[in-house]
């Protein structure tokens, strides 16, 4: 008993001891992660919910006067012809993306990653659009896309075609937005394809072709079902990065001609910073949000089960 | 064996061919840029591909026309000082995300990965909003103030975090150092490629980003580059618009991030490949 009694005291001293570290550690944890927290939820979370909060109010930034208006804003939303357009406008440039650049830069990274010499040089260039700023390449665009002696409306008259108001047209207002975010764009996706490419098993793609299988059928049954996670990956993104379109617009066709090439980030801003009507904005921002919730969570949910597929 | 080598060859070139052809394509805007912003006054619109005789002077000329190096100052002032918060509190939370062992975690780390997908454009209202009860409208503190927390930055340190080895802290700890002083002289001297990845990331990103300077300024004096750069097409509506000045401006604007890219491609390399392999 005696003897017993200093091994106990120790015993719950090392309990204490190390309960205490543990106190100081979580103590330490939580600081050191405190000052990120407390920006994003200022300037994230705080914002996010005082959106919501908003798209039930009717408001505006001039008189301070809200009146609740409760699913009201919604309803409007719904049928708004302006917003309709945004919409479908927002949808078609996604499509385009996912249809037309992603193609494009699975096969500028299969070409870039065949190894010739100077394929560095190669993929600075066609990845080099993506670091200049968008407004910057929106200005060089406008250039090009001038009705009257611009660059593109030349070639279009050296293959016989009539010059296009590019810019000015209800249709061609939209293309030519889709036409920079390509030329913007596909060289990000590239490099995704291309980090993607440099994961497929090399003595998968030699058996491969060991069995007689082609150039093709090699691409078919081993590298593009390698590639599933980063085309998934880059579908996502791209898509996330189309829903936010805002700079091309505002640079090269300020959402006309008539709403023509409006999308719904410069609908919100139009109706918001504009017009200002904060619930009808506020609306479209929850719009927008609940859209790239889902994105991000089809992505998340989905890279994790590849991550635990894999392990 | 010889025709089969023919035939290699000749598939390599083809595709030496397209490839150089697509970068003729791509590298086509930036050459008209340059072309336009050396062609005298007459020449702009003209079908030569090059201007007869070069008007450098265009260069001079955009530059005593707008007050380039002050919205250049506005620039690198507010995007370094972003950058810099966001290092601070990104390494700070990656830290205690990976080598600090405590309750609710993997809760702090979801809601961080809430944040990334919540962007500006459905939430300027009320930060606006917010910094004008301040009086901040049109002043740096609105420039900087709501991105020195980012999650993208606290993501991508976790990612380059999580490799280094988790006894190295451990060792430090046992002979005594400080979580500050493992921060500082063991982890982040570990992690310089990711930390060399974030700042050049987030500092061309916050360099080329137009949405919030445009709303949260509003005199030309606090202007940043891609704001002055958008008010060219704005305030002359377009018509009356001197093509040649205008792009000797956008070679200005666009020179500094093209420099960066040049010199730190592998960082963005790495930055771009590491992201989405991780997903």
């Amino acid at each position: 008993m005696s003897r017993a009694l200093p091994g106990v005291l120790k015993s719950q001293a090392r309990v204490r001891r190390q309960t205490a570290r543990q106190v100081q550690s979580s103590i330490h944890g939580w600081i050191m992660i405190l000052p990120a927290l407390v920006f994003l939820t200022l300037f994230v979370f705080i914002p996010m919910a005082y959106v919501v909060y908003l798209s039930m109010f009717q408001s505006n930034f001039l008189t301070p006067k809200m009146r609740f208006v409760g699913w009201e804003n919604y309803y409007h939303l719904l049928t708004a012809p302006d917003f309709g357009q945004a919409l479908t406008n927002t949808a078609v440039l996604a499509a385009g993306m996912v249809f037309l650049s992603l193609p494009l830069a699975l096969a500028l990274a299969i070409l870039v990653n065949m190894r010739l010499s100077g394929n560095s040089v190669y993929r600075t260039v066609l990845f080099g659009p993506y670091v200049i700023p968008l407004v910057g390449s929106g200005l060089m665009f406008t250039l090009l896309f001038n009705t009257d002696g611009g660059l593109v409306n030349r070639i279009v008259e050296i293959f016989g075609g009539h010059p296009i108001d590019w810019l000015g047209g209800r249709q061609s207002a939209l293309l030519s937005v889709l036409i920079l975010s390509i030329w913007q764009y596909t060289g990000y996706y590239m490099l995704v394809f291309l980090a993607g490419l440099q994961n497929v098993p090399q003595h998968l793609k030699e058996s491969c072709r060991v069995d007689g299988g082609g150039l093709w059928s090699t691409l078919r049954h081993v590298t593009l079902p390698a590639l599933a996670p980063s085309l998934f990956f880059a579908i996502v993104v791209c898509l996330i990065q189309t829903f936010q379109t805002f700079d091309q617009v505002y640079v090269m066709t300020g959402g006309g001609p008539d709403g023509a090439s409006t999308t719904l980030a410069y609908y919100i801003f139009e109706k918001g910073f504009q017009m200002y009507d904060i619930g009808t904005s506020s609306a479209a921002s929850v719009v927008l949000f609940a859209m790239l919730a889902l994105l991000t969570w089809l992505q998340v949910s989905f890279s994790n089960r590849w991550v635990e597929e894999e392990s | 064996m010889n025709a089969k080598r023919l035939r290699l060859q000749l598939a390599h070139s083809t595709v030496h061919i397209v490839l150089i052809i697509l970068c003729v394509v791509c590298t086509t805007p930036l050459f008209w840029m340059i072309r336009t912003a050396l062609a005298p006054s007459a020449d702009i619109l003209s079908s030569h591909l090059w201007p007869n005789h070069l008007a450098f002077g265009n260069f001079v000329t955009a530059w005593h026309a707008q007050p380039f190096l002050l919205f250049l100052g506005n620039s690198l002032l507010t995007n370094a000082t972003i950058v810099a918060c966001q290092l601070g509190t990104s390494a700070l939370a990656a830290y205690s995300l990976v080598f600090i062992p405590y309750q609710g975690k993997r809760l702090v780390f979801f809601t961080t990965l809430l944040a990334m997908m919540v962007p500006m454009q459905a939430t300027f209202v009320p930060i606006y909003s917010m910094l004008s009860t301040f009086h901040l409208i049109n002043t740096y503190g609105a420039l900087i103030l709501p991105f020195v927390g980012s999650a993208f930055g606290v993501f991508l340190m976790r990612q380059g975090f999580l490799s280094i080895p988790k006894e190295m802290v451990q060792a430090a700890r046992v002979d005594g150092a400080t979580e500050w002083q493992i921060l500082v002289n063991i982890v982040l001297p570990h992690a310089k490629p990711t930390v060399a990845t974030l700042v050049l990331l987030n500092f061309v990103y916050h360099y080329n980003s137009l949405f919030w300077p445009l709303i949260a300024t509003n005199t030309n004096n606090m202007r940043v580059v891609p704001v002055a750069l958008s008010y060219f097409l704005t305030q002359d509506a377009g018509q009356s618009l001197q093509w040649n000045l205008a792009m000797a401006f956008d070679v200005f604007a666009i020179a500094p991030v093209v420099i960066l890219f040049l010199l730190g491609q592998r960082y963005f390399v790495q930055g771009v490949t590491g992201i989405s392999l991780k997903g």
